[in-house]
């Protein structure tokens, strides 16, 4: 079996002067190329999870780490935060502050971490010509990044995290400010990296495109992983659906008193509705 | 949203694309230049240097709205004020009633408005011509390091992201009920809740760029890559060092007495 890419072991954290830990007792192993969904309602400790794989908690933020977080093979204690963007990328929730602040046209912002990387310049215009296509942003080009929308402004946080070629991406609601028609074509882009062997770690809070999506979901509550499974399995669980909530068609099934496991996906949704109720 | 805070116009004319190092010892030496020689007509020939660049750059409308804009009322003040109280006037140019114009003042207030006009014009001709992006870059090139030219160049766009905060905090206090408009005192006591959130605005900001950049990498120990070599040629190189060498040559022209 190959070496897994995300590994969460007995880990709890408390930032630093925080009266208790923001994670608790998290136990957590995903599989290079997997796809996991995380959610929860707010404080749930998502962010967290994605600080904790990126290795900014601790290292940025202080405070106290119980446990070990391991990302691909090393560590979170004996890499530093710089180290670990060579194969690790975290997309924040706010695209205004990804930005660096210091480039005049998007496609030297999508340039900006490849170049600190020392990547060749050669290799530097390929993957940003790429990255700009993928999200859908080429048109944009030679505009300058403070001059975007927030959807853009998204999308250009992760086109500069895909030219940086990680290995695991963790995406902190990649899609917050995107409309439907942009979302739809980002996630159409996780869906090409995940095939191509990228693990994606994503925190969303749409639970109908997390079941659609992923094929393992993690729901949280109050710093603690509450399931962990695929989609039906998690979200047919009571304590799931009443403390994290569950997707429209699980609600509609529900309603309409089919037994259980009820649907999570559309096709799944469509199926049991034509089935007839004993 | 607000841009950044460069004042660069698109073209493709010889200043454009000059080496932004070239352009940047150029403005330099003729701003000395202008205050260091000593007669209008030397002043006048920079000026005129000045202009036909100005029109070969393709910038000569953008620069005369600045001009009326900034120079005018300093060129008006001057005339006025050295004209009519300069204590070396005695050549009466005209009078009106009681009031005396001299050439004296004139002549005086002719000197130093040509010599604001070459600063300014130097200055504008600059930023119209060089991205700030190129010019810290070309910088980096010659040695300046990356977390040098970082400040630098996020330096010149913190201005219109502040800014651009604060008109968004402004807005969301007014919807709430905040009058920001109306006597000074008023605009005073409004300054407060306006400032606070500012405040902590950009402190978080600053929090999460600083975790952004570590994430993209900012400050490994990689040699940096150049993605673009800036064309420079020996004619760039020579007029680069003749125009540094010209400043302390006029310097010691001067003191050497040259009128």
């Amino acid at each position: 079996m190959s070496e897994p890419a995300v590994v969460f072991e007995d880990v709890g954290y408390a930032y630093e002067e925080a009266p208790h830990e923001a994670v608790s007792d998290i136990n957590l192993r995903i599989e290079a190329g997997e796809w996991v969904g995380v959610t929860g309602p707010t404080n749930a400790g998502k962010s967290t999870l994605c600080l904790l794989a990126m290795g900014l908690a601790p290292h940025f933020f202080g405070g106290k780490l119980r446990g070990k977080v391991t990302v691909l093979g090393t560590e979170s204690r004996a890499i530093k935060v710089i180290e670990r963007s060579t194969d690790v990328g975290l997309l924040f929730q706010n695209p205004f502050t990804q930005i660096s602040g210091a480039r005049e046209r998007v496609h030297e912002e999508v340039a900006f971490g490849p170049e600190c990387h020392g990547v060749a310049p050669a290799e530097i215009e390929a993957r940003v010509g790429e990255a700009m296509d993928l999200v859908g942003i080429s048109a944009l080009a030679a505009r300058h990044p403070l001059d975007l929308s927030g959807g853009q402004l998204q999308r250009l946080a992760l086109a500069s995290l895909l030219a940086m070629r990680p290995k695991v991406l963790l995406l902190d609601e990649p899609t917050s400010q995107l409309d439907p028609a942009g979302t739809a074509a980002i996630f159409e882009v996780l869906s090409g990296l995940h095939q191509s062997g990228i693990t994606i770690v994503m925190v969303e809070h749409r639970l109908e495109t997390l079941c659609e999506l992923c094929p393992r979901i993690v729901a949280m509550v109050t710093g603690r992983i509450l399931a962990d499974g695929a989609p039906q399995e998690v979200f047919n669980r009571e304590v799931v659906q009443e403390r994290v909530g569950l997707p429209v068609y699980t609600r509609l099934a529900r309603s309409a008193a089919l037994p259980a496991p009820r649907p999570v996906r559309l096709s799944e949704s469509a199926k049991a509705f034509r089935t007839p109720i004993a | 949203m607000a841009g950044g805070l460069s004042l660069y116009q698109e073209g493709a004319s010889l200043l454009h694309r000059a080496h932004p190092l070239t352009k940047g010892v150029f403005t330099l030496s003729v701003i000395a230049l202008a205050f260091i020689v000593p007669s209008l007509y030397w002043i006048l020939a920079i000026a005129l240097i000045l202009l036909i660049l100005v029109i070969v750059a393709g910038v000569l409308r953008r620069l005369i709205a600045v001009a009326l804009a900034l120079l005018l009322p300093i060129a008006v003040l001057l005339l006025a004020v050295q004209g009519f109280a300069n204590p070396a006037n005695h050549t009466v140019l005209f009078a009106i009633g009681p009031v005396v114009y001299y050439t004296e003042g004139l002549y005086i207030a002719a000197i130093a408005a040509l010599r604001i006009t070459c600063l300014v014009v130097a200055t504008f001709l600059f930023s119209f011509t060089t991205r700030p992006a190129d010019i810290t870059e070309a910088l980096m090139q010659r040695g300046l390091s990356p977390a040098m030219g970082y400040v630098v160049q996020s330096a010149l766009q913190i201005i219109p992201q502040t800014l651009d905060m604060a008109g968004r905090i402004q807005d969301a206090q007014r919807s709430r009920g905040l009058e920001t408009e109306g006597s000074l005192p008023k605009r005073a006591r409004a300054y407060l809740p306006l400032m606070l959130p500012l405040v902590l605005s950009s402190l978080v900001a600053t929090q999460e760029r600083a975790m952004a950049l570590e994430v993209r990498g900012f400050g490994l120990p990689v040699k940096r890559v150049r993605r673009y070599e800036f064309a420079d040629s020996a004619v760039q190189r020579v007029t680069r060092w003749a125009l540094a060498l010209a400043v302390p040559a006029a310097i010691v022209a001067r003191l050497l007495g040259w009128k």
